[in-house]
Formats: C-alpha cells, sequence, structure tokens
C-alpha cells in the first residue's frame, strides 16, 4: 500500500525547484560560454599544471590551457549533445509508445521484441560499439544515444496507453463516436505526461554518464572540442601535480548528473508517480 | 451460563486508544470483563473501534503507526499496558491468542503450513522440529485438515479460504491459550463455509476451555454462540448483557438497528 | 515450473536472433572500413582490397554472410583478431573470467550494501531513512568511472606506497588477487547498490504492512524471528530479482573501471579493440555480453518463481 504522500508534494515542489535553479545556472553558464569564459579553451600557455590563482581560478592543464574555460565550453557540447540526443529518443519513444500501445496486437508485439532486443545490450556497450562502427562525430553520438534509450521511452508511454485503452469511458466516447485521436489527446496524453516527465529526466542523467563516459574512453567529440569526461581521462596522467584539472571536471559531471536526479525525484514526489 | 467472576480472567477499564498524539481517541474509555471459560461477543459496525480493542488487549499496532493507549487491561491480574516488550510476546500466541479476519493474508507464502504452525508450538514450548511437526500435524487434524501429515507440507496458496481459516485457528490453539480472540473470523468466507468455522471454533473452546471473545458486525453469528454480548458504537460500549435478553429486548436504538439488519429466515419473534 | 522455464527459454531465442543480427550489422556498417580495417596500416591497391573482400566472403548476398557467420559462431569459432592474428575466442576466455570475477565481487557489495541500508531505512524510519536516502541520491550522481579517477587520484596523493595498478591473477596470489579488486569492485558497485538499496526499502515496508506479519506477532514469535522468516524471506525476492537485473549496468561499468584500474578483463579487451578497429573482437564481446544479460535475466525469473511459491500458480 502506498503511504500518503502530502508531506512528499511539498518537498517535491522545492526539490523541483531546486532543480529548476541548477539547470538554468548550467544552461545559463554554458549558453553565454564564448563570452563568460575568461579564456579562449585551446589557448595554449607556458604556465602549464598551475594551482588556482588569481588569472586561473581553477588552474591550467598539462599544455597550459585555462581549466575554469574548457570547463564552461566543454559544457557546452556536452549538453548539446546530451539534450538533443535526449529530445530525439523522447520522440522516437512517445512516436513508437503511443503506436505500439494504441494499435496492439501484432504490431504491438514486433515493435517490443525489436525493442526487448535493444534492452538486451548493456547500455554503455552497445553505445561503444555503435559509435565505433559509425565514428566518434557530434551527429553519431546524438543518434547512438537516441537509440539506446528510445526503449525505456517508448515503454513507459506504452503502459498508460495499454490501459487506458480500456477504460470504460473511453469505451463509451467511442462509441458516440468520439474521434480516436480525440480520444488520445484528451485521455491517453495527460496520463503519460507524468511518468513520461520522471522518466525523462532519469535518462537525462544517464545520458550525461554516457556522454561523459564515452568521451573519458575517447570516444567523444573529437578535439580540439573540449569536453568534460575528455578532460577527466587527459588530467589523469598528472593529477597527482594539479589536481584540480581531475576534480574540476569531476564537479561538473556530478553537478549535471545531480540537477537531473533532484529533477526527477522531485516530479516523483510532486506528481505522486509510483516509482519502478 | 456464567456469571461475573469475583477475580475475571479479564478486566478491562477505561481503556482509550488513540493513533498518534493529540488524535482523536477511537477508543473511547471502554470498561467490559471476560470470565475464565466465558464466551463473549463484541458486535458494531466497521469503524467503531472494536478490532482496535483487540488488537489492543495483545498490545499490537499496525506496522509503521504508534497506538497510544490508555487504561487498565488485567489478565490473570497482570497489567499488560505496562509490561514490557519482551514479557508482552511471552504472553500472545500462548495465553491469548488471535484469529484474524482476512485468512487469504494471513498467513506467510514463503513458507509451509506446518513450518508455520511450528514455529509458534517450538517458541512457547521449546520443544524439538519433529515433536514440534508432530504436534503440528494433530492440530491440523484437529480443525478437520485431511492428510494432516502430507498437508502440512504444502504451501498457503494450496489452500482454499476456508482451510487457510482452520490452518490460522489451529496456530492459534495451538498452545491452548486462555482467551481467544477471533476478530471478524468469518466475514471473509462464504456462507456455508462460515458455519462450518464457527462450529469448529465452539467445538474447539468447549474441548480446550477456553474463553472466547468473538467479534463481528453480523448479530446472526454471535447467535448461539455467546453468553453475553457488548455493542460498541463510535469508540464506546452503549449496551451489554445476557445475550438472550438483549435479542429479546434491546435498550439501544443502535442496537435494535443492528438486530432488525439480520436477515431472518424465521417469523418475527423468534430466535433461529 | 518446468513449463515456465521453456516458455522463458522460447522467449529467449528470438531475441537472441535479433542481437546477433545487430551485433553482425554493427561490424557491416561501414564495409569499405572493414576490409581497411582487416589489412591494417599496409596500403593496398584495389584489386589487392577486392581479393580480400572476395576471401571474407563480403561478395555475396548480406543474408548469406550473417548465416555463414552465425554457423561459424555457434561453431564457437569468433574469428581472428585483427591485431594479433590469433582466434578470438582464445583470446577472450580468460578475460572473461577476470570480469566475471569483477563483476561478481560487485555485485555482491552492492548487494550488501544495498540491502543492508535498504533494510535499515525501512525498519528504522526517521533520521537513518532520510540519511540512507539522501546519501543514494549523492551516490546516484557520481559516475562509476568520476569515483574510481578520483580514488586513484587520493589514493596517489595521500597513499603513494598502496599500488593500485598490480592486478595479480587469481591463481598466481589469490590474496592480492581479491586485494586488487577491492577498489574496482567499490566503485562498481556503488550506483547498483542505490538501485538495491531503494527496491529493498520499497519491499520491506511493502511486505511489513502485509497481514500476515501482524499475524506472526501475534503468534507471540520473537521480533528477530518475524525479521528473519516473515518480512526479509518475502522482501527478497524481488530485490535478488532487481540484482540480477542489474547485471547489464555492471557489465557496461566494467569498460570503465578495468580501464582505469589496468585489469585485463573483457571490459579493457573492448576498449582496446575500439581504438584498434578490431571488428572480430569488438563483434564477439557485444555477442558475448548480450546473451549474458539475457541468460542472466531469465534465470533470475525462474529463480524468482521458484522461491515464490504464489508467483509459480499464476
Amino acid at each position: 500500500m502506498t503511504d500518503t504522500r502530502k508531506p512528499g508534494r511539498a518537498a517535491g515542489r522545492s526539490l523541483i525547484a531546486l532543480g529548476l535553479f541548477m539547470l538554468l545556472g548550467m544552461v545559463v553558464v554554458t549558453a553565454l560560454g564564448p563570452w563568460v569564459a575568461p579564456f579562449n579553451p585551446s589557448a595554449t600557455s607556458p604556465d602549464s599544471l598551475a594551482g588556482p590563482s588569481a588569472q586561473h581560478w581553477l588552474g591550467t592543464d598539462s599544455i597550459g590551457r585555462d581549466v575554469l574555460s574548457r570547463l564552461i565550453i566543454g559544457g557546452r557540447t556536452t549538453l548539446l549533445i546530451t539534450f538533443v540526443a535526449v529530445a530525439v529518443a523522447l520522440a522516437g519513444g512517445v512516436v513508437l509508445g503511443l503506436l505500439s500501445g494504441y494499435v496492439g496486437g501484432l504490431v504491438d508485439q514486433l515493435v517490443m521484441r525489436a525493442l526487448d532486443v535493444i534492452f538486451a545490450f548493456p547500455v554503455f556497450l552497445l553505445a561503444i560499439a555503435v559509435v565505433a562502427a559509425l565514428g566518434p562525430t557530434v551527429p553519431n553520438l546524438i543518434l547512438t544515444i537516441a537509440v539506446v534509450y528510445t526503449p525505456r521511452l517508448a515503454r513507459v508511454v506504452r503502459g498508460p496507453v495499454l490501459s487506458v485503452k480500456r477504460w470504460d469511458h473511453v469505451e463509451a466516447a467511442r462509441s458516440v463516436g468520439v474521434g480516436e485521436f480525440r480520444i488520445a489527446v484528451r485521455h491517453v496524453l495527460p496520463l503519460v505526461v507524468s511518468p513520461i516527465l520522471v522518466e525523462t529526466s532519469l535518462v537525462l542523467a544517464q545520458t550525461i554518464f554516457t556522454v561523459t563516459a564515452l568521451s573519458f574512453l575517447g570516444l567523444g567529440p573529437p578535439p580540439p572540442d573540449p569536453n568534460w569526461g575528455g578532460m577527466l581521462s587527459e588530467g589523469r596522467q598528472f593529477m597527482e601535480l594539479a589536481p584540480l584539472t581531475v576534480i574540476g571536471p569531476a564537479c561538473a559531471i556530478v553537478f549535471a548528473t545531480l540537477t537531473f536526479i533532484v529533477l526527477a525525484n522531485g516530479l516523483r514526489e510532486r506528481l505522486d508517480v509510483t516509482g519502478k | 451460563m456464567t456469571v461475573h467472576n469475583p477475580a475475571p480472567l479479564l478486566r478491562v477499564q477505561g481503556l482509550t486508544a488513540r493513533f498518534g498524539r493529540g488524535a482523536q481517541p477511537v477508543v473511547k474509555g471502554i470498561s467490559f470483563q471476560i470470565g475464565a471459560g466465558e464466551a463473549v461477543g463484541f458486535v458494531g459496525e466497521s469503524g467503531c473501534g472494536k478490532s482496535v480493542t483487540a488488537r489492543a488487549l495483545m498490545r499490537l499496532a499496525p506496522e509503521g503507526s504508534s497506538v497510544e493507549l490508555g487504561g487498565s487491561v488485567l489478565f490473570q491480574g497482570e497489567e499488560l499496558l505496562q509490561l514490557g516488550e519482551n514479557a508482552i510476546c511471552d504472553i500472545r500466541g500462548r495465553r491469548i491468542a488471535m484469529v484474524f479476519q482476512d485468512p487469504m493474508a494471513s498467513l506467510n507464502p514463503v513458507m509451509t503450513v506446518g513450518a508455520q504452525i511450528d514455529d509458534i508450538v517450538r517458541r512457547h514450548t521449546g520443544v524439538g522440529k519433529l515433536a514440534a511437526r508432530q504436534r503440528s500435524i494433530s492440530l491440523l487434524d484437529q480443525v478437520g485438515i485431511r492428510d494432516a501429515a502430507q498437508r502440512a507440507n504444502d504451501y498457503p496458496h494450496q489452500f482454499s479460504g476456508g482451510m487457510r481459516q482452520r490452518v490460522l485457528i489451529a496456530m492459534a490453539v495451538s498452545c491452548a491459550p486462555d482467551l481467544l480472540i477471533a476478530d471478524e473470523p468469518t466475514t471473509a468466507l462464504d456462507v456455508t463455509v462460515q458455519a462450518q468455522i464457527l462450529r469448529l471454533l465452539m467445538r474447539l473452546r468447549h474441548e480446550l476451555g477456553m474463553a472466547l471473545m468473538l467479534i463481528t458486525h453480523d448479530f446472526g453469528v454471535i447467535a448461539g454462540m455467546v453468553e453475553r454480548v457488548y455493542v460498541m458504537l463510535d469508540g464506546e460500549i452503549v449496551e451489554s448483557g445476557g445475550v438472550d435478553a438483549v435479542f429479546a429486548a434491546p435498550q439501544h436504538s443502535y442496537t435494535r438497528a443492528l438486530l432488525d439488519a439480520v436477515p431472518r429466515l424465521h417469523a418475527p419473534g423468534e430466535r433461529p | 515450473m518446468i513449463r515456465l522455464a521453456l516458455t522463458r527459454v522460447a522467449w529467449m531465442v528470438p531475441i537472441l536472433l535479433g542481437v546477433s543480427v545487430v551485433a553482425f550489422l554493427l561490424m557491416r556498417a561501414l564495409p569499405g572500413d572493414f576490409v581497411q580495417a582487416s589489412a591494417g596500416t599496409t596500403e593496398l591497391a584495389p584489386e589487392a582490397l577486392d581479393t580480400i573482400r572476395r576471401s571474407l566472403g563480403l561478395d555475396r548476398p548480406v543474408w548469406e554472410q550473417y548465416l555463414d557467420w552465425l554457423a561459424r559462431v555457434l561453431a564457437g569459432d569468433f574469428g581472428t583478431s585483427f591485431v594479433t592474428q590469433r582466434p578470438v575466442l582464445d583470446e577472450l576466455l580468460p578475460r572473461l573470467l577476470v570480469t566475471a570475477e569483477l563483476t561478481f565481487f560487485a555485485g555482491l557489495m552492492a548487494l550488501l550494501l544495498g540491502a543492508g541500508s535498504g533494510l535499515a531505512a525501512a525498519r528504522l524510519r526517521g533520521r537513518v531513512d532520510w540519511l540512507v536516502r539522501t546519501v543514494n541520491g549523492i551516490l546516484l550522481a557520481v559516475p562509476n568511472f568520476v569515483f574510481a579517477t578520483l580514488v586513484v587520484l587520493l589514493a596517489g596523493l595521500y597513499f603513494p606506497e598502496v599500488g593500485i595498478f598490480n592486478y595479480t591473477p587469481f591463481f598466481t596470489d589469490p590474496l592480492g588477487n581479491i586485494g586488487s579488486m577491492l577498489l574496482p569492485a567499490l566503485s562498481l558497485a556503488l550506483a547498483v547498490s542505490v538501485t538495491i538499496s531503494e527496491n529493498t526499502r520499497a519491499a520491506v515496508l511493502e511486505v511489513s504492512s502485509q497481514d500476515f506479519v501482524m499475524v506472526a506477532r501475534a503468534k507471540g514469535l520473537l521480533p528477530r524471528t518475524v525479521l528473519r522468516n516473515y518480512l526479509v524471506r518475502n522482501a527478497l525476492t524481488p530485490v535478488i530479482t532487481v540484482t540480477g537485473l542489474q547485471l547489464a549496468s555492471l557489465l557496461g561499468g566494467s569498460i570503465l573501471i578495468e580501464t582505469i584500474f589496468t585489469i585485463p578483463g573483457m571490459g579493457q579487451h573492448l576498449f582496446e579493440s575500439v581504438t584498434t578497429r578490431n571488428y572480430p573482437v569488438i563483434q564477439a564481446i557485444v555477442l558475448v555480453a548480450a546473451t549474458i544479460v539475457l541468460l542472466v535475466n531469465v534465470l533470475v525469473d525462474i529463480a524468482y518463481a521458484r522461491v515464490d511459491a504464489r508467483v509459480r500458480y499464476d
């Protein structure tokens, strides 16, 4: 039995607020990147592996590039890929889920089996394999991530669709002649919105992981574009001499992931969605 | 027919129960008593506090919530509300036992039926596994489960509702308690099975000389089962007396309403 | 019971086929590159490339190539590594065992940490519950490779004498082996332990509110008996299921962890192969990993049905 979550709703609201605040902060800083960053991220200097200073707030890396600037610009690429990829996955997932759930029957079975095949692969493994096959460019990264996360979102959409189809008042509406499309919009969509919002936040958090992990392994956006995962990996070489080269990107990654997790938890509480 | 003994088995005075500090009391200071070997009925609709009362006697609170109890519950001279957790654990199942309402949900799905009787037997008598299992089998037999030895190795889902209730009754009487509380024992069962279960309870009560506290919302269940009855409404006892007297001449309007609600198969004025 | 097992296995077959198709197609995505990669860094004339193509059977229709490849795979022939020219399977098996060990330790740690914290949160409530949930939230935000890198950094800064990177094979030195696996397994386990923790907490809360738990208490059973036989045994089934399903996540993460801690497992092998475009190896690893995940999922399903007598008869 689910416990009444009245205090949860208030907590949910504040979590959502916090998450949105963090998100806004990230987006604004990275969007304004080129104007906010103190240095050109690719600008090398002889002052390598420096500690924090008034000039370089987070120090410099092994070839003298400013860490802070690279974090800000790197954030642009990372977040851009994340948002676009998840948007594509969402579109694909919603379409497939609606289609599969609504039409039902053989189509549903086929679609679900096909998605099961993708589900069978460990997410990260699949991502690596696809990127390895297609080559690590930004569009390919977006495509890979979209493909990998579409099944999850499709499943979340399909569930409510299947149950609503059988509802009495939907049957009643249908018998009176209300068009399928109107039924879909009026009855199905509201049910789907809540779980989709929560799931999308979770997928966003996981995408940050996938993108940064791929670039950590060298399969991310090619240089000279800085990116958080790549920075983390490069920083490893001399990290004992300049820990900030590693701690900087680590914090950025954690912050971004945390933003979406906070959002997801807040939405979950606020919308009273029973967690999986 | 028993009368009020000078030292009744159970004497409850001014019992109150509320969920959480400052909440409205669900049981509002009721007093009653049950003599040794006596059968007493508690009748009332859902929400009147009769189940809470029963659980209060065993100090059982629903998981996750705390119940504040006030008043006095004297059982065999001991004040139950003052006892420590260990002491009350010793009394539960051993001197006071309870049969619950929903047999479908009251058995552990991942343990065999025999094991679930074994564990209460071993808890209170400390005998070994084999001896406990023999006792469990004989108990199952006593409550009317055929092929008891084999059935003891079956899981709850392999039993019907009525059979499960028999198992639960076997568990409850396994240590020959002095007081058996039956909280709506037949409400969740089919009508034909209800009569069987009630007869079983009566038989066991006579065989073991237990006092019986029968809780129900249905006056029809009480008839022929108990000697005295208490009627509860909204956390209070509104009427009490010998069951014949109350049937014949109910004092309180609510009692009258309850009696009217029993479907009659005989002419008015005749008791079933 | 047997029927259930058979249905589950039957369900698995079309998916396995689909998986094999995906694995196959993955490396046929760019046939030009494939041949180039097979030839390595040597510059070859177009006619030579064509000869290679024919010898690899690349001029035949795709479906024929697929069936051919599938037949060989089922016979145990995963092809030859582009880099070392040795059979892929020979190189893969020992590394698979290493990853299996790492994954096993990680799974065990995750189960202990997660189930323990989840149980504590559900039983003790209040501050403990809040603490567990907050820590879980934070842990979830720290990716395993970030954690691993920070751990290596900390070790390097404050414990330079402790050798992080000396992985020793099990049969050479069992204790050293386990010691070298501890930190990697922990890095891998943390994120998974959060999922297990949340599921355990939910399961224990759910079971606690069931009637049969109150009946157990009414029988006068000691609290620890109730906890062990009534609460945990019932809550355990969903928890074990969830743990099994986390295998996919563990396998995926092993790639990163093995690379950071230089552990010669399947994950590191995959990474190396990706860098060298060693397609037969990539193909084999992807296929093996997906198959393992599927198998474990099916086993978990069947095991769940065994433990939970209720489910069996549904």
